[in-house]
């Protein structure tokens, strides 16, 4: 029956979006076991460099560092979260891009959806796919370095890794409006990904950076993520004190990221469609 | 003398899988080409038509040696596809992908400069050849820009120079003429009819009859792998045997139109008259060969003729009779 | 008009190999040029990597003197040259194969007699430059960062590294021949490969620090012994390096690795090439 959709409908459209994708990325078996991998490759890389340079040293160093002397813990949970935000910058802020490769966009625009309940379906997407890959990541990666993976808080470990989800999808949407700008967008990926790790803190606490810098990583909701999920399970103090402070935070950018990344690409998107139009590659 | 491109018995089987479960595939065969023998002539315009699926993509792919077949020979300019794949190269000219083989990240002079090095041109050659092709193709103003920004038509029509970098003898194109418009297509084809003149054998596949039946000297029909029939197209034609039906309109009296029923080739006459005009439909069992007496048997008898129309077998009529299907049917199986 | 009056000159032997090179080695660098963005970005993603890592090491020290001092920053930033390079040869040479395959340009240029060697080898040459210099932009973060590095025994270390790039670009050549095959999943398997060598030949960190079953492992791994002789070299051999067999027999692995890596490699792509050519998936995408 045509006429506005209804809110079901509308919703039906997020679940379907995330369904195709997931049925998608389920024919590559191969691609969803390294995902698993990766963290803990990466966490490997830091704690054994640690292990080898820093001696008997190594643990009581890193705790006047960093607050804890569970360093394994540390680079796991750092490269576990990294991991989770990586997925969105490439699965949420790439979408784009990604149905332009594929020629499905201009197909996509000639459908009544609106492209915010698009963007939530892969939201959603991305956050099956990496919750999924970054606990079993997590509890394997436990299991290899010798950590005990239900130490500490883990509810509100995972708590603070949901609520920080919706603002760093809003951010990726807003990454993702330059993305549609810029011809080579994997070399752009590429690089922010990077730059997210560097500050965030992945293998670091960013009481490391010079003042501006530290600015910077505090506007940045990855950068609450992953102290928080560090302060729950580890005890290496929330940036207010508190935790409750700290997820207030959380809570506010919540509030803000999503829509501000939203307005911005559609505005970009306005644009193109003025321009180009949205199929051209 | 010896044919430029010779086939003998050239076979070729692909083994695809097809999966029957999850972990579980079987392997199928599929003969792709069966025992195809050709030979086509120097300074020819040699067509080759068939379906999506017939094996004209995988005839084309062995003989520029993309494909290795499965067994039989092939000779282009007296050299073997297998043995002496790098002169076989060096002979032909492709337009085989279309757009696709263009980097499209270098401009048209830079895609053939680039490809005129990969047929071992001298420098000076390259920048030289590139720059002819560029002026017989109309591209100087868009030449030194990236092929990404160029429309549909233009990649192909730079696809098209790029088949003459290297000024072969031999030239393969494979339906050169899709994505072009009307005007260009025309162009392309008037281009092909010049390289021809200019002795290039050119073996041409397309889809469309009327490039086939106005370009082609001779032409292949393919279907599952194997040639059908092949020979220039009014013997083609003429192979139907179908009736040749002619409308003569007129002032036509009666005597003109009894000396018409009368030519042995007739096989019936139809009348009508409207407005004082006769229409004349005349059933024959050889157009080309009744016409002119059509025509004598009525001006001697006093008609005054104003219109004939003769009603043409196409090559269209000829594939779907020798195949049972038309060209836009997809028989791919691979 | 489509024939010239005046037939071209044809090259061939030698001049024709050497053409062809220089042919796609300029295709490659002209193409990397209107590339700006992946450029710059390249060099951002080289500075936040070894600034994160670098600060991850520092984590593990009382002071960045005190890690610089020791053999810590030798190790990693040594180690990271070569693995940039490694890096760098999967993708740009091996996986740039199913680039080409997707675009088309693959079997275009498998319609001309140009050698296929020198399209493989023309991908080396831009990887070479540009990697280059992202390594040496590495080093200079690192050095900015610690204040100094170790640096000795620099033209043993440069013949190392010849070899050791020697026997990485074959690797890339091998890895052209299976993306030839695997298609898609070569990105799967690049990535793979990259994490799998990340950890066995211990580029970050010292061999010391893998546990004794990986050990093992590593020492059939001839990229290992390229890794420990080439940052050993450039530190000075400080106590306990190299660390997987002495100096010399590590630089004869290397040098046997350099010299044989890229036959190996070059034999796998062309019977590959054969393969795909019998199965008609030359231009499959």
């Amino acid at each position: 029956m045509r006429g506005k959709p209804s809110l079901r409908s509308k919703l039906s459209i997020v679940l379907a979006t995330a369904k195709m994708r997931l049925s998608l990325v389920s024919r590559y078996k191969g691609q969803l076991f390294i995902e698993i991998l990766i963290p803990i490759i990466f966490a490997a890389l830091p704690i054994m460099l640690g292990r080898a340079t820093g001696g008997d040293a190594a643990a009581a160093n890193f705790e006047l560092n960093t607050g804890t002397p569970d360093y394994a813990a540390y680079m796991l949970i750092g490269s576990v979260t990294f991991m989770i935000v990586s997925f969105a910058f490439w699965l949420v802020g790439y979408w784009i891009r990604f149905e332009q490769e594929t020629g499905t966009l201009e197909a996509i625009y000639l459908t009544p959806t609106s492209r915010f309940w698009n963007a939530a379906g892969i939201s959603l997407y991305s956050a099956a796919r990496s919750l999924t890959s970054g606990i079993l990541a997590y509890f394997i990666g436990a299991l290899i370095f010798g950590i005990n993976p239900f130490k500490g808080a883990l509810l509100l470990a995972l708590a603070f890794i949901l609520v920080g989800l919706i603002p760093l999808f809003g951010m990726t949407l807003l990454f993702g409006a330059l993305v549609m700008k810029v011809r080579e967008a994997n070399s752009l990926v590429n690089m922010m990904q990077w730059g997210v790790s560097l500050l965030m803190g992945v293998f670091f606490p960013i009481i490391v950076f010079p003042p501006l810098m530290r600015a910077l990583a505090l506007a940045f909701p990855p950068t609450w993520m992953v102290n928080g999920v560090r302060s729950s399970l580890l005890g290496v103090g929330y940036f207010f004190g508190e935790w409750y402070l700290d997820f207030a935070v959380l809570w506010g950018f919540m509030l803000i990221a999503p829509l501000l990344g939203y307005q911005v690409f559609r505005r970009v998107e306005r644009g193109i469609k003025r321009n180009e139009g949205v199929g051209q590659y | 003398m010896e044919p430029e491109i010779r086939i003998e018995e050239l076979s070729k089987t692909y083994y695809p899988k097809q999966r029957k479960g999850l972990f579980k595939s079987e392997t199928t065969e599929v003969e792709a080409l069966k025992s195809v023998s050709l030979q086509i002539h120097e300074g020819e315009i040699f067509g080759l038509l068939g379906p999506n699926g017939a094996g004209k993509t995988t005839l084309i792919k062995c003989l520029t040696t993309l494909l290795l077949p499965s067994s039989g020979d092939a000779w282009i300019h007296g050299r073997h596809i297998v043995e002496q794949e790098n002169e076989v190269r060096a002979a032909v000219g492709c337009m085989l992908m279309g757009e696709r083989g263009l980097y499209w990240k270098l401009t048209a002079r830079e895609n053939l400069e680039f490809f005129g090095a990969l047929y071992h041109l001298s420098s000076s050659d390259r920048k030289l050849r590139s720059d002819e092709i560029i002026e017989l193709l109309h591209m100087e103003e868009i030449a030194d820009r990236t092929v990404e920004t160029y429309s549909s038509g233009q990649k192909m029509m730079l696809a098209f120079g790029k088949s003459l970098i290297n000024d072969a003898p031999v030239l393969i194109l494979d339906e050169p003429t899709n994505t072009l418009d009307v005007p260009a297509a025309r162009e392309l084809r008037g281009l092909v009819r010049e390289l021809n003149e200019e002795g290039k054998t050119i073996v041409y596949t397309t889809h469309i009859m009327s490039e086939a039946e106005t370009l082609c000297d001779r032409v292949a029909i393919i279907d599952h792998g194997e040639v059908i029939d092949l020979g220039t197209v009014p013997d083609l034609k003429s192979s139907l045997h179908r009736d040749h039906v002619t409308h003569i309109e007129g002032v036509i009296p009666e005597a003109a139109r009894a000396a018409v029923g009368s030519l042995p080739e007739v096989t019936k006459v139809a009348i009508a008259v409207a407005n004082g005009t006769t229409k004349l439909t005349v059933v024959s069992s050889d157009g080309r060969v009744v016409l002119p007496r059509l025509i004598e048997a009525l001006t001697e008898n006093g008609a005054l003729v104003q219109q004939i129309e003769p009603e043409h077998v196409t090559l269209e009529d000829v594939f779907v009779a020798k195949t049972g299907r038309t060209l836009s049917e997809d028989t791919r199986v691979v | 008009m489509g024939t010239r009056s005046t037939p071209m000159k044809r090259l061939d032997g030698l001049s024709a190999l050497f053409s062809s090179l220089v042919a796609m080695s300029r295709k490659e660098f002209i193409i990397m040029r209107r590339y700006p963005v992946e450029f710059v970005a390249s060099f951002g993603q080289v500075f936040a990597v070894v600034a994160v890592f670098t600060l991850a090491a520092l984590m593990f020290s009382s002071s960045p003197g005190e890690f610089a001092e020791g053999t810590g920053g030798g190790v990693v930033i040594y180690g990271f040259a070569l693995f940039i390079f490694l890096s760098d040869t999967l993708w740009t040479i091996g996986y740039n194969i199913r680039r080409e395959q997707k675009q088309g340009t693959l079997e275009a240029l498998y319609l001309s007699p140009a050698s296929k060697f020198a399209s493989l080898v023309s991908r080396v040459t831009n990887s070479l430059i540009w990697t280059s210099l992202l390594v040496v932009a590495g080093v200079w973060l690192m050095s900015t960062m610690l204040g100094r590095l170790p640096f000795a025994n620099p033209a043993l270390g440069v013949f190392i590294l010849v070899f050791a790039l020697a026997g990485i670009f074959g690797v890339g050549f091998g890895f052209a021949a299976i993306t030839l095959r695997i298609k898609e999943a070569g990105q799967t398997l690049a990535n793979a490969l990259q994490f799998i060598l990340l950890i066995l030949s211990a580029y970050f960190f010292p061999f010391g620090a893998l546990p004794d079953g990986l050990l093992a492992i590593s020492r059939f791994i001839p990229l290992s012994y390229a890794v420990d002789a080439f940052r050993s070299t450039l530190m000075g051999y400080p106590p306990g390096f190299p660390e997987l067999a002495p100096i010399e027999i590590e630089i004869v692995i290397t040098v046997l690795f350099g010299l044989l890596m890229p036959i190996i490699g070059y034999l796998l792509y062309r019977h590959s090439e054969a393969h795909v050519r019998k199965t008609g998936s030359l231009s499959e995408y």
